[in-house]
């Protein structure tokens, strides 16, 4: 009887006090992850409260479907923000600001360089549930089998080049590194020169440092120590070095995946990108996605505390053992994980410091809200210098043209 | 010119007519024959392509099937299960007395993308234990300049006691560098290390899953997320529902249109005619952005009253967009201009309404049209891409076959797997060939008869 | 009565149109004008149209992506019509003989067109790989120029010789005796495999590395992605166009050839005199709807964009233009510019059709 109206009560307690909290993000390998972490780790911690959370992968253009189920009402109460497109969406109003509801001592828990990405106009707008930046990955077979000392953390631009030049030396079919003309990449060693994609009026110069970068960087395959990743038939560097096409590459965590079905024995090592031997420093970007808040949430207080779930030490911890992606919270910094040995926890916390003091100068890969238009112009001269179609002062004079032509619009 | 001679120059000349059809021949099918090889290899993108690999070669198919029936009872699709085991035999040649230190595992491998990474499936390397390698014959040999000995090993992969049901057992077997690869029961997938490591996706594959490995892929990682069920097979059937619900209502609502443009007289016909005629040429992406909105409305709200808050991500958006096309009335409509007006004014003496008429007497004598707007609406349907790519965006599962095939691709292509991406194309041809080869002659005549009436 | 009669007829005409014209109305007219009115807003889904005169227009003349999605999809729509057309023209006339299996060629040949352009994008994208079959294929044929050039040679040997042969015997011959040559030929073939067999001819080593999807180069003006477009689309549509072909070639009645034959005209001069003329309304068929279809272009930028695949600048249409403003990835969506830009794409279609028939093939027979 006791039993039977014990379960009664529980019953009505849940049909009347069970807040639903819609959650979305992309699909593909995600799915595991989010799945698995609201069964293990979220969801018991909120059933107490009386929160049911569901969750809604999007297959598919997942920046097509938000922006169009915001404006057409029917979107999530939290969702993933991409930094790449953050402001454009907060532009637009339909996010919620979660100063409100976060302390400043909860904010100061996360790394400070992510808490920036999503602040925009001073108020953040989403709170980062993880991220990646890029590191040098190198095949230790082909050191070994050159003889060439691996590259390490104290590698600058000139030594690094050096041990590629020797890589491609002994080794005829292999390429040092497989360059592909792409800010994504590029940008970093623009940064490590100290140059910034906008100054403090907003525009963007391509000044000397900038050219410094660049004319490094595209000058590697002229100088035997690289080639251009689409003359070996990949589209990007983590392809060649899959293929032992070439000894290094450059990318974040993400190669882990790719690497683990594309060359499973493949023996990798990670260290940080070398450093501009000018200004002794390195650059490097943070690609960060967060959970952020619906606007036209009709629960913001229960969708907040399924956001704080999220992102929890207990969240991040569960998500960072089993090697899925790299946690934004300070704390786990030294967490045991990062030092297990094996080829992913390596790569994993290599990235994960790319965004500290080791990191160097450190930039959101954002743009205003220009997205990939800003990109276009710097591709196309990278492009067309690596190809050899264009000089290096014509290709930059284009491209200053065509940012100017972008930001006056 | 003699007869003789004449019937000479007739016989050549049909000959290099039939080798001339041949050549057309090769150019036409050539290259799907050729996309379909490739799918079966490990790396379609192999150079040189050759027609000679290891998924073609008998020896491994009679291994294959062998290793699979050892493995679990089926030799067809393979896999492991617990009290089995299986034996695999290699050989190297190795210039040294001594025979060359070889290194075997079961690796912990799991796929990195697609939704392979998102099912868990048991480990082979936690249940299975391997034996060897063991020499079981060393004798001398030559290897083009080279002298030294041929080294063969027997590995055993075992099963014991209790354990679930294994789908794949991969292997991977390190040789030192210099040590070169002779031969083995079952080839090797891909080489990797330079050439160090042999590496086996699967020891047990059955012959299915070693021939067609790419398609057991497609098949087993496109999997609903919800159900576990084959998203191939369900994405195959949200095309055919589509077409055939498009046909149906095509066949009926063009017939009805296009009698009242042919024999009714009403006020504006001409201009309804010429308007069709304007609407077949403005392209889909003009009149696109409204009809979204208009859908995502629930037409005008009109969904609402159904208690639907939205017609996008339905059928119901999507087939009452698409009720009835200009083509087919216009098609409809010169069809019913050339059947002798004679045949209906008895019926219309006698008192029969026009929607009788049509139904009773017109339409059953045009079935050669009715075909071909069948047929056309069919493959339009069929490939039909750009409106339900903006209409159907989640879940996966209501996706239509090319909608899937757009996410396999994109799924796949960031690791460039493209064996799998032929595989998932040519799996996806298969239903509207088999339709093709029923209904040849529909299809090619459909399409002279639906254009050319005119 | 009568009047009775006349507004009966209409309103079943009425009824048996009612199905037609919701979705005419509905799902044309309305969306027509209403791109016509959005063209004329600022449109972000978000906010109410605002309206912006002719601004979006001027926008899109001035965005270098318009300007080369619509030269991409004028090249792309003229260089496969014409590809198409003539091929398919060509096909036809060989397969339009009262010939024993005959049917079964030709349903092999539509074999292309059954398979839906998903499916055939996936196959393209295989094909048009660095190390795909095209370039093989290149490849292949470059390396055996020397077998090549030595069949080419010993067919020119073998057919002399039969030549000289049959004149001595006082038959007079034309050089490229259909018949002899059905003896040179494989003669020559055997001869060159012979020669390759024995080691005297070397294939060349060569290598043709072409990167037809990861670039923005182009060849004669039109990137090699685009190429690779062109190729494949004019390859899947050419047996559909064939059908047509082969049923108007039906309808030319074989007594004109005949007679023609009497009169000893040449094949050039029956096909510019009969055929062509005799086919005005097929082909004019074939010619509109070819510029028609290819001008819309979308599917296989999609496929042939992403991870892979070709960049953007290098397919990017106008159909595809129109969508990805509309749906852009990470930004507020620009329906205004989509808009303007859809229309224009209406307008230049009308246009072309209209320029065709004006100036190209009209679909009436003989009044050129």
């Amino acid at each position: 009887m006791k039993k039977a109206f014990l379960a009664l009560l529980v019953l009505l307690g849940l049909a009347s006090a069970q807040t639903q909290v819609r959650i979305s993000g992309w699909g593909g390998t995600d799915i595991a992850i989010v799945s698995g972490l609201l069964k293990e780790v979220v969801q018991p911690k909120l059933d107490k409260e009386g929160i049911r959370v569901v969750y809604e992968p999007i297959e598919g253009d997942y920046t097509q479907w938000l922006f169009n189920a915001l404006s057409a009402g029917t979107a999530p109460d939290l969702f993933y923000v991409d930094v790449f497109w953050s402001e454009s969406l907060f532009a637009t109003g339909r996010v919620a600001p979660l100063d409100p509801y976060f302390s400043k001592g909860e904010i100061a828990e996360f790394l400070p360089n992510l808490i920036q990405a999503f602040t925009y106009k001073g108020k953040l707008y989403g709170i980062p549930k993880d991220f990646n930046t890029l590191a040098l990955q190198y095949n230790t077979d082909l050191f070994d089998e050159a003889k060439v000392a691996y590259p390490n953390q104290q590698d600058t631009w000139e030594t690094f080049e050096a041990k590629l030049r020797q890589i491609q030396a002994k080794l005829k079919d292999v390429a040092g590194l497989c360059v592909v003309p792409d800010f994504a990449r590029f940008g970093a060693f623009a940064f490590a020169t100290g140059w910034k994609p906008f100054d403090e009026k907003g525009r963007t110069v391509l000044d000397q440092n900038f050219r410094r970068a660049f004319e490094w960087y595209t000058g590697l395959v002229k100088r035997g120590a690289a080639r251009v990743a689409q003359d070996l038939g990949e589209g990007w560097t983590g392809g060649c070095l899959g293929s032992e096409k070439a000894a290094t590459a450059l990318e974040g965590a993400w190669i882990a995946g790719f690497l683990r079905d594309k060359a499973p024995n493949l023996p990798y090592r990670t260290t940080f990108l070398p450093l501009d031997p000018v200004t002794k420093k390195r650059g490097n970007f943070i690609f960060t996605v967060s959970w952020s808040l619906n606007a036209a949430s009709k629960n913001k207080e229960a969708a907040v505390k399924v956001l704080k779930a999220l992102t929890s030490p207990e969240a991040q911890q569960w998500v960072l053992e089993r090697g899925l992606a790299i946690p934004s919270r300070k704390a786990l910094a030294n967490n045991p994980y990062f030092q297990r040995p094996g080829k992913e926890p390596e790569l994993n916390r290599v990235v994960f410091q790319g965004s500290l003091g080791q990191g160097g100068y450190v930039y959101p890969f954002k743009f205003l809200s220009y997205g990939g238009d800003w990109m276009r112009p710097i591709n196309e001269a990278l492009q067309a210098v690596m190809t050899g179609q264009k000089g290096v002062d014509q290709a930059l004079k284009e491209a200053q043209a065509a940012l100017d032509r972008l930001m006056r619009k | 010119m003699s007869p003789r001679e004449a019937a000479r120059r007739r016989w050549a000349r049909v000959a290099w007519i039939y080798g001339l059809l041949l050549t057309f021949g090769v150019f036409f099918v050539g290259p799907f024959l050729m996309g379909f090889l490739a799918s079966l290899k490990p790396d379609p993108l192999e150079w040189p392509f050759t027609l000679r690999f290891a998924q073609v070669s008998p020896k491994n198919w009679a291994a294959a099937w062998r290793l699979g029936r050892a493995g679990s009872g089926d030799p067809w699709l393979g896999g492991m299960r617990p009290g089995r085991e299986v034996v695999l035999e290699v050989a190297y040649f190795w210039p040294e007395d001594t025979p060359p230190p070889l290194e075997a595992a079961v690796p912990r491998r799991r796929p990195g993308a697609g939704m392979g990474a998102v099912f868990e499936t048991p480990y082979a390397a936690d249940h299975v234990r391997l034996l060897g390698p063991e020499l079981v014959e060393k004798a001398p040999a030559r290897l083009g300049e080279k002298e030294g000995y041929a080294y063969r090993f027997r590995l055993r992969v075992v099963y014991p006691g209790e354990g679930p049901f294994l789908e794949r057992v991969p292997l991977d077997l390190e040789a030192p560098r210099g040590a070169l690869y002779l031969g083995a029961t079952l080839d090797p997938t891909r080489f990797e290390r330079r050439g160090r490591v042999a590496s086996w996706d699967n020891v047990v594959p059955g012959f299915v899953g070693y021939v067609f490995h790419n398609y057991v892929r497609a098949f087993r990682e496109a999997r609903s997320l919800e159900t576990g069920e084959s998203l191939f097979l369900r994405w195959t059937l949200n095309s055919f529902f589509l077409a055939a619900v498009k046909v149906i209502t095509t066949l009926v609502f063009a017939s009805m249109a296009g009698y009242a443009l042919a024999r009714l007289r009403f006020p504006g016909r001409q201009a309804l005619f010429l308007f069709m005629l304007f609407s077949m040429m403005v392209p889909g992406q003009v009149t696109f952005i409204s009809n979204y909105l208009v859908l995502k409305d629930g037409i005008f709200g009109l969904s609402k009253l159904f208690g639907v808050e939205t017609l996008l991500n339905t059928y119901t958006g999507l087939i009452l967009s698409g009720l009835v096309g200009a083509g087919a009335v216009f098609i409809m409509r010169q069809f019913f201009e050339s059947i002798p007006r004679e045949v209906e004014e008895a019926a219309l003496i006698d008192g029969a309404t026009p929607w009788q008429t049509l139904f009773r007497i017109v339409l059953p004598m045009s079935t050669p049209a009715l075909g071909a707007v069948a047929i056309l609406t069919f493959q339009g349907t069929w490939n039909e891409f750009f409106w339900p790519f903006v209409v159907l965006t989640s879940p996966r599962e209501i996706y239509t076959l090319p909608l899937g095939l757009l996410s396999f691709r994109n799924a796949y292509g960031q690791v460039g797997d493209w064996g799998l991406i032929l595989a998932g194309g040519f799996f996806s041809m298969v239903p509207v060939l088999v339709l093709f080869a029923v209904f040849q002659r529909y299809f090619v005549e459909g399409v002279s008869v639906g254009a050319l009436k005119e | 009565m009568r009047i009775k009669a006349r507004t009966l007829e209409a309103l079943y005409a009425l009824l048996l149109l009612l199905p037609f014209l919701f979705t005419l109305t509905v799902f044309f007219l309305y969306a027509f004008v209403r791109a016509l009115y959005f063209s004329f807003t600022d449109y972000d889904l978000f906010n109410p149209p605002r309206f912006v005169g002719l601004g979006n227009y001027l926008t899109l003349f001035r965005d270098p992506l318009f300007l080369t999605a619509l030269s991409h999809t004028l090249a792309y729509s003229f260089v496969v019509t014409a590809l198409q057309t003539a091929l398919a023209l060509l096909v036809a006339m060989a397969l339009n003989r009262p010939l024993k299996g005959i049917t079964f060629f030709r349903t092999l040949y539509y074999l292309p067109s059954v398979v839906s352009t998903a499916a055939a994008s996936l196959l393209l994208l295989w094909l048009f790989q660095r190390t795909g079959l095209v370039n093989q294929a290149l490849s292949l044929l470059l390396g055996h120029l020397p077998h090549l050039g030595a069949f080419a040679l010993l067919f020119l040997a073998f057919q002399t010789a039969q030549v000289l042969w049959e004149r001595r015997r006082g038959l007079t011959v034309p050089f490229f005796d259909p018949a002899l040559a059905l003896f040179s030929v494989p003669l020559a073939l055997l001869a060159a495999w012979g020669l390759g067999a024995a080691g005297i001819l070397e294939p060349w080593e060569v290598r043709v590395e072409i990167p037809w999807l990861p670039t923005t180069a182009r060849f004669l003006g039109i990137p090699y992605p685009l190429w690779a477009i062109i190729l494949m689309n004019t390859y899947t549509t050419i047996p559909t166009l064939m059908v047509l072909f082969l049923a108007g070639l039906k309808g030319i009645p074989r007594t004109l050839y005949e007679a023609a034959a009497l009169d000893g005209a040449t094949p050039w001069v029956m096909f510019t005199r009969i055929t062509l003329p005799l086919l005005r309304p097929v082909l004019f068929l074939v010619i509109t709807l070819g510029l028609i279809g290819t001008l819309q272009l979308f599917d296989q930028v999609l496929f042939v964009g992403g991870s892979g695949g070709a960049p953007l600048e290098a397919t990017i249409t106008l159909a595809y233009y129109v969508y990805g403003n509309v749906f852009p990835s990470g930004a507020t969506p620009r329906v205004g510019l989509a808009s303007a830009a859809a229309l224009f794409l209406a307008g230049l279609t009308l246009l072309i059709v209209l320029l065709q028939r004006r100036f190209g093939v009209s679909e009436r027979g003989w009044s050129a």
